[in-house]
């Protein structure tokens, strides 16, 4: 693979990708998370109806903050890594907020030979409150020299 | 919701688009190649334009079966609590998907802050046309006791 994945021998327990800043986040986002997702619930795009049910504001979908975490990962572990994602839905987020996501490895372990991690990361707004939080498990390829064995070995000095 | 609701409902098709896939990439502002560029995906090692790795729920708005049968009074009292995939293959545009969904779960509890609560996990299991099995996703469905500040 030529992607820049880290090896399960070099990372390590706590590492963590740069935070992913997302906004601030309008309206529009909303609207156009809700067309390519399909979630049509009203609370997310009329703001009518949204404050006849006690909102400020239309808010935006849990799962599109779970896409912006989930970009984080597949930045930092590569599209073919993850084995599971679960987001964790914790409050709502709103129009003019920044959404900032963050995520770090908890564990490593090797499982039938494989090298695996979890990972917890969350999305918080620009007050630091946690608008979700989720876990994650990657398999990392292994590396076990420093050579990369498909380039051509660097030639001697002298 | 019914707390006796059960069962493994009728399976549905649907086709992984590559529009559909560059949409949804726009829509999380993931301007990754991977997620546009066939060429591109085939280099990084995949047999086509890649699905983002919360797509496939998309997928699970239209078909009802599932969430009718919970017999829910009032959706404005549900929440959705939590949402989980796991990953057995690759999921690429052209793709042509059987979808099933069963519920696995209901339960319930006392919360000090919004009553009884009744929480329905749904899974969906998701195989290609090959018959491979390529995702499970399930989700958590809340019904609250009374309507909450989230």
């Amino acid at each position: 693979m030529t992607t820049g994945k880290p090896l399960f021998e070099s990372i390590k327990v706590s590492d963590a990708p740069a935070p992913l800043v997302c906004g601030p986040l309008t309206r529009t986002h909303f609207v156009r998370y809700a067309g390519a997702s399909h979630d049509f619930n009203p609370n997310h795009h009329d703001e009518v109806y949204a404050q006849a049910n006690g909102n400020k504001a239309v808010f935006g979908m849990g799962m599109l903050a779970g896409g912006y975490c989930a970009r984080l990962l597949t930045d930092w572990l590569g599209q073919d890594s993850l084995l599971r994602l679960r987001i964790r839905f914790a409050s709502r987020f709103w129009p003019g907020d920044v959404l900032t996501c963050m995520g770090w490895v908890s564990a490593k372990r090797e499982v039938g030979g494989k090298g695996l991690i979890d990972c917890e990361f969350s999305a918080v707004n620009q007050a630091g409150e946690v608008i979700i939080r989720g876990d994650a498990t990657a398999v990392l390829p292994r590396g076990s020299s420093s050579f990369t064995p498909d380039l051509p070995f660097p030639s001697l000095p002298g | 919701m019914d707390p006796k609701a059960a069962g493994t409902f009728p399976a549905y098709e649907f086709h992984v688009e590559r529009g559909k896939i560059r949409e949804f990439a726009d829509a999380i502002g993931d301007p990754n190649p991977i997620y546009r560029d066939a060429a591109h995906a085939a280099q990084m090692g995949f047999p086509g334009i890649v699905a983002p790795p919360t797509l496939l729920r998309t997928f699970l708005y239209e078909p009802k079966a599932a969430s009718e049968a919970l017999r829910v009074k009032d959706w404005s009292y549900i929440v959705h609590g939590e949402q989980e995939f796991e990953y057995f293959a690759p999921v690429v545009a052209g793709d042509l998907l059987t979808a099933q969904d069963r519920i696995v779960s209901i339960t319930e509890k006392e919360s000090r802050r919004a009553g009884k609560l009744q929480i329905a996990v749904i899974e969906t299991t998701f195989h290609n046309q090959r018959g491979e099995k390529v995702q499970v996703a399930r989700r958590t469905l809340v019904e609250t006791g009374k309507r909450i500040e989230a």
